[in-house]
Formats: C-alpha cells, structure tokens, sequence
C-alpha cells in the first residue's frame, strides 16, 4: 500500500515538474522566433488579437476539466442507485448554443479587421522582392520611389539577410523559383507561402533596428531545416549607407595579393554561377553568371557584398565568429545600425564555417548534386556541388570574399 | 414406388432422349446440337438416379435420427442474392478473358465478394434453430467490412456524378443548378425536421429519388462529356517582333487561365495616349522602370486604352541554345501577346534568365508606339 502511494506520489511530482518546465519554456526572454514577443506592429496585431482567445480557451478549459474532475470524484460509483435519466434541456441547450456563438463573433469581428489590416498595401512606404528557392532566399530590391528619401535608383540583390528601413512600412512581394516554400519571421508578421508562379504580398515593419529571426516553415526537400531567413533592421541613415555600398562600383583586389589569385580561382570555379557585380574576366568584359543553365531554381546567391552580410548557405552559417554574432545580436538598438554596418571584419570572419563549405558544400548541408542521380532535374543541380577545390585555392578564394564589402 | 421428383427427372430424361434421337436423324450437319442434347440426356439421366436411389430424401417414420437431420427438416433458407452475384461474375470471367484485364479483375473481384458472402449466409442459417440470432451473427461478421466499402461506393458514386455534372454543366449554370439542389435538401430537411413523425418509408423513397436521380444525372452528363473550356493563347515567342501574330480571339475572355492570370500578377502593364507605363503593386504612380527576379515567372497583363489594335513585347535579349557544345548560339528572346483592340486585354508571363547589364537591356514595347518600359532583373 504504502508502495502504492510512494510511486503516485513520485509520478504525480514528475508530471507537475513537467508541466512547469513547460509554462517556464514558455515565459523564455531571449527567445528569438517567439510570436509571443512582436516586434513590429503588424506582429503586435497579430499578437493583440491572438491572446484574449488563448486566454478565454484557458478559461473554458479549466471549468472543463474542473467540471469533469467534480464529477469523477464526487458521483464516482459507490454502489448508488443510478438517478433517473431524463433528455432534452431545452433552456440549457439553447445557452449552450448561444454562448459559443457570441464568443466566436467576439473572435471573429476583430479577426476579420485584422485580417483586412494585414492586407493593406496602400500605405507601403519600401518594397523588396522576396524569392524563394531550395534552401535560401534571395531580396531584391526594385527601382523605387520609396524606401529612402531619394528612392532607389538602381536594383539591389542580396541574400540570406533582408536589410529594411526600422519604422517603415515595407511590403514583401514573395514568390518562389522552385517548390512551395514559406516565409516567416515570427516577431515581424505572420507567415506566407511562396508560391512558384504567384506574388503573394505580406507587410513587414520593425519598431526597432536589430536582427530578426525566421524560418521556412513549409516542408521543400532535404535541407529544408537549413532554409532560414534574418530580417535586419536599420536606422534611416544606416539604410542609407547600405543602399549605397551596395550600389558601389566594383574594387578588384591589388594584384599580387592572394585576393588577386582567388578573384581568378573565383572566375573560373565560381562565376558560371556565382555573379559579383562588376567583375571582369580576363578579357576585360563583364562575367555574367549563368546559374539557369547549371542549377534547377536557376538562381545562386549573389556575392557582390557578401561580407556586408553574417551568415550564408540560407543563413544556417555564420560569417561571424560567434563572440562577434553574440556582440551583433545582443546589440541594443541604439548601436546595431553601426556595428552591422562594419561587415565582417577580419577578426571576425569565421574562416573555419567557410573552409568546411568551400571544401564539400553537400557535406555541411544536405543537397541533391550528386551527378548519377540528377536525371529528373536535366543535370541540373539542387544546391551547390563539391567543386574539389584544393585547400591553397579554398585559402584564396576567402581572401577575396573577404574584401568583398 | 417413383416419388414426384424421380417422376419428373425420369419424363425430362425421356424427352431428352426423344429430342436426341429425332434432331439427330432429321439434321443433317447437326453434330453440336445433338452433342448437346446428348449431354443433357446424361445430366438428366444422371440427376434422375440420384432422385432415384435417395428416394427425394424420403425418411422412413421408423428412422428416428434420420427425421431429425434430414433436409427438409431444417427451416427453409432464406432468400439470398449471392448465387445470382457469382453467376454473373463467372459469366463476366470469360468475357473478361477475351475483352480485357479490367473486366477479369472485376468478375473475379465479384466472384470473391459472392462466394464470402454466401458461405457466411449459409453458415449463419445453420448456426441456429432460431433466426433472429443468426442473422443477427451474420450482421457481426460482415457489416464491418460491408458498411465501409457500401459507405466507400456511395461516395465514390456521389463525387464522380458531382463532378461530371460540373464539367458538364456551363460555369455559371453550375452554380445555380447546384445552390437550388442545396436549397432543396435544406427546404426537405426543414420540413422532416418540422414534423413529429415522419415516415421511414418516405424518407427512405426521397433518398432514393434523390440518389437515382443523382446518378443518372452523373451518367448521362459524363456520356454527354464536359462542356468546352477554351484555351487562352500564349504569349508567342519569335525571334523578330515583325513575326509577330494572331489576333484576340473569343478564348482570350472566357478562358480559365484568365482567372488565373488575374490573381498572379506581378503588374499592370497599360497603353494610353501612346505612352506605355505600368502600375505595380506597392509602388505608387505610374512607373516607366519594372524589376523583375531572374529565372522566375512573372505574370503581366496588358491593357491596351488606346484606339487600334496593339500588342505587347517583351524583348529579353538573346538566349544562348546549347551551351557548351558545338551547336553553341544565341537567339533571341522575343514573346509577343495578340493584337487586341480598344479597352482589350492580354496576359504575357516572363521568365528572364540573365540578369540585365550594360550590354543587355530587356524592355516591354508595342510594335509602332515609340515608348519602352525597361525592365530591370538584378
């Protein structure tokens, strides 16, 4: 008996300790793809019309389950006379029905305004274009009107970070090259498909510059889990200085230098796919990538500024070591405009996380390349292949994406 | 000393035997005939010294256990569908076997269905001296396989005359044929769920007429087949804008890639007073520059506002075919939509696969109106 009592006892303290691990996971301050602490005001919308019905449900469901425990304990069968059976309650049945139904309009009046809220796109103050493709994004940025005081003159790409304007209203034109995939960065708006063939449109604002952080969250193939997204946000003069070193015209590297010899290693492993604006061959003419003839999604990232961004490979690797990201991210607002701003410095680049990727890309994350099984995509890859770089041209070729800011 | 059945086989044999020998020396090229008859004599003959020897299972009052067990007295079987299912499924085996695998497939799946269910009747009529109990255990036994794969044939046969008479019906008919079928079921349901007692009988006839008149409905829609979709025209792909063809045709409107079309686009390209400019979604004003993602379709629809027929080009450069063998070459890349009239509209989609530079431009233009839209692809 007293065994009995002992092991309830033991279990009912496990299921308790679990039970507040939980709630305690929930109440976590650092989390970073929390929806529960919005950044921006289309998640704050979201978040504002999410938590009255959480907290009705958890309401309901205490009455339920304390109803149903009362009536576990007290009318327990102790050899009683079962009472008499009656059906039909007409009153409370009509109560039953009627109360649902007001709580589902008090739902439903304020979703629909929501709804039509996070719709909107007449207030749009910045666009990008948002395209998805197996297992990273790609932003550009089209010629506009909007985003800076001046506009934007000449089109930006970039990958894997999304550079926007803290306080504006940007709006996300999101399509895909390839499969469904779907786009979402929890503390500055709620999700949306990216759909080969369709633009779908989503809002985004943040309050403040920092770094938020999103996830595909539609199953597209075998890296799926490594397909994430950073939406970074900076200060109106902070914008502005991205827009123009972005814009800025090409600096090859001094020759004699190992930048020097990794911009040709560079050009004749990494360019048919690869584009760097401005980047000559040795013929002095422009070298335009071709990744449409070599990759399925026809679309590579492109590494003009590549260490004006902190990660790369769909955002799974850092470029940054991780004391420097951890200074980045847990940067207060006031300084993350200006540290973001500085790239990747050499003391911080993380060259191991770059050397593992140039030496066996499909070997840090899963990618369809191997050549025998490429028969249903026409030879074409799905993300990038071992391309058997040598270690001194592994070397090179990080000394010239080191410059590349 | 004959009982009535051996009577009967003994007449029947008789007359087989007649039959055979007459038709045998009145044809003349009759062999099958009189095999047959033949057969049948002995069949006859056959049956008839059985009927004969068990004496039509006569019992001797004497024969106490025999009383009991003989045949007739145990209740009569009762009335059952199977033999005549298994007669049609070993018929439809052979004609299987000569008409195709699908039909084989379905006698033997037939045949397999009607030999379970028989034996399991004729078990359960057995089981017992008392009827209600055995068909209550044939219940057991097979409503659970029953009522799922009935349940499964009856959806079936409702989505496949749903759908039929969907593609049958024109689109906008559809709608109303099938919000009257669903204001018809609610007017019936009210009016059943209004009354204190209904008939099952009622019921169970406007169900009936319900789903025969479902069914047929589906039948005769798919063999009247579905209504005509016409097919919107693509933009054309040439290799000079002076090949440029086709005109708006009626598909252009009443296509179902124009819905399509509509709910995609990446743009709205527009021609007015002989300016071409486009609005796009989250830019505001008209806009002379368009930047477009590399290697991804983008839909545009073209409206042409000024008077005479236009189209719309997209020329996006050359595009290099074969690369890397000796048949290496650049083409170029022109799609053009259909000439359309005053107020007309067409769809193009856009694929570029470079992206622009000094030396390739792409540009959206109408043949004869001196204004371009450019088009930049980062």
């Amino acid at each position: 008996m007293t065994n009995l009592r002992t092991r309830y006892r033991r279990s009912a303290l496990s299921a308790a300790a679990v039970g507040a691990l939980t709630l305690l996971a929930g109440c976590a301050k650092d989390a970073p793809q929390d929806t529960f602490q919005p950044a921006g005001e289309n998640a704050r919308e979201i978040n504002n019309l999410q938590r009255p019905p959480f907290m009705i449900a958890g309401v309901v469901l205490v009455i339920v389950i304390g109803v149903v425990f009362l009536c576990v304990i007290k009318f327990r069968d102790r050899g009683q006379v079962i009472p008499k059976q009656t059906h039909g309650k007409p009153a409370l049945e009509i109560a039953l029905t009627i109360i649902p139904a007001l709580i589902l309009i008090g739902i439903g009046i304020p979703t629909v305004k929501t709804l039509f809220d996070l719709a909107k796109t007449s207030d749009t103050q910045c666009v990008v274009n948002v395209t998805g493709q197996q297992w990273w994004w790609e932003y550009d940025y089209p010629v506009q009107p909007g985003c800076l005081p001046g506009g934007i003159t000449q089109p930006i790409v970039t990958a894997n970070q999304m550079v926007i304007p803290a306080g504006q209203h940007v709006l996300l034109r999101i399509t895909s090259r390839d499969v469904i995939h779907s786009f979402w960065i929890p503390k500055l708006n709620g999700k949306r498909d990216a759909v080969p063939g369709r633009v779908h449109t989503l809002r985004m604002q943040a309050d403040q510059p920092g770094m938020y952080l999103g996830q595909c969250t539609e199953f597209c193939g075998l890296s799926h889990a490594y397909m994430r997204m950073e939406a970074v946000a900076l200060d109106a003069p902070g914008f502005s200085a991205w827009v123009t070193n972005q814009l800025a015209a090409y600096t090859p590297p001094p020759a004699g230098t190992p930048a020097a010899d990794g911009e040709a290693v560079f050009l004749a492993n990494c360019s048919r796919c690869h584009q760097v604006n401005g980047i000559a061959g040795s013929d002095g003419k422009p070298v335009i990538a071709r990744p449409d003839l070599w990759v399925y999604s026809g679309a590579t990232p492109n590494l003009t500024n590549l260490m004006t961004r902190t990660t790369f490979a769909g955002a799974s690797f850092d470029l940054l070591t991780p004391d420097c990201r951890a200074k980045l991210v847990d940067a207060k607002s006031a300084d993350f405009t200006a540290l973001y701003l500085k790239g990747v410095e050499a003391n911080c680049l993380d060259a191991v996380q770059l050397r593992e990727w140039l030496r066996n890309p499909p070997g840090k994350k899963p990618m369809y390349t191997d050549a025998t099984k490429l028969g249903p995509t026409n030879g074409k890859t799905r993300g990038m292949p071992n391309l058997g770089l040598s270690e001194n041209q592994i070397d090179q070729i990080i000394a010239y994406l080191a410059e590349r800011k | 000393m004959f009982t009535t059945g051996s009577k009967l086989f003994i007449g029947a044999s008789a007359l087989a035997l007649a039959g055979t020998l007459i038709y045998s020396a009145t044809q003349d090229s009759g062999a099958i005939g009189t095999l047959g008859l033949v057969s049948a004599t002995i069949v006859l003959v056959f049956l008839m010294g059985i009927n004969f020897w068990v004496r039509d299972s006569n019992v001797s009052s004497m024969d106490t256990p025999g009383i009991v067990a003989c045949s007739a007295a145990h209740p009569a079987p009762g009335r059952s569908m199977w033999p005549m299912v298994a007669g049609l499924g070993s018929a439809l085996v052979p004609v299987g076997l000569i008409v195709g695998k699908t039909i084989t497939w379905i006698a033997v799946i037939v045949l397999m269905i009607a030999t379970v269910e028989w034996m399991v009747q004729s078990w359960s009529e057995r089981a017992s001296s008392d009827a209600a109990y055995n068909a209550g255990i044939r219940k057991r036994i097979l409503h659970p396989m029953e009522l799922p794969v009935l349940g499964a044939i009856g959806l079936g046969m409702m989505i496949f005359s749903f759908s039929r008479i969907m593609l049958h019906l024109p689109s906008a008919a559809g709608a109303i044929v099938f919000g009257g079928i669903a204001a018809t079921v609610l007017l019936f349901g009210a009016l059943i769920a209004a009354k204190r007692q209904v008939g099952r009988s009622l019921v169970a006839t406007l169900c009936a007429i319900g789903a025969v008149g479902l069914i047929g409905a589906g039948v005769a829609s798919a063999v009247a087949g579905g209504r005509h979709i016409a097919k919107h025209e693509l933009a054309q792909r040439t290799d000079s804008v002076d090949n440029c063809t086709g005109n708006e045709s009626e598909a252009d409107s009443h296509s179902s890639r124009a819905i399509a079309g509509k709910a995609n686009l990446a743009g709205l390209i527009v021609l007015q007073g002989d300016k071409l400019y486009a609005e796009v979604i989250g830019i505001n004003g008209r806009q002379d520059t368009l930047t477009l993602p590399r290697s991804t379709d983008s839909f545009f629809e073209f409206k042409n506002l000024d008077s005479g027929k236009h189209r719309l080009v997209a020329d996006l450069g050359h595009e290099v075919v074969d690369p890397g063998t000796d048949k290496e070459r650049k083409v170029p890349l022109i799609l053009c939509t259909q000439a359309v009239g005053e107020g007309g509209k067409q769809f193009i989609v856009i694929k570029p696969p470079r992206p622009t530079s000094a030396d390739q431009q792409y540009f959206f233009e109408v043949p004869g109106i001196d204004s371009k839209l450019k088009i930049e692809v980062p």
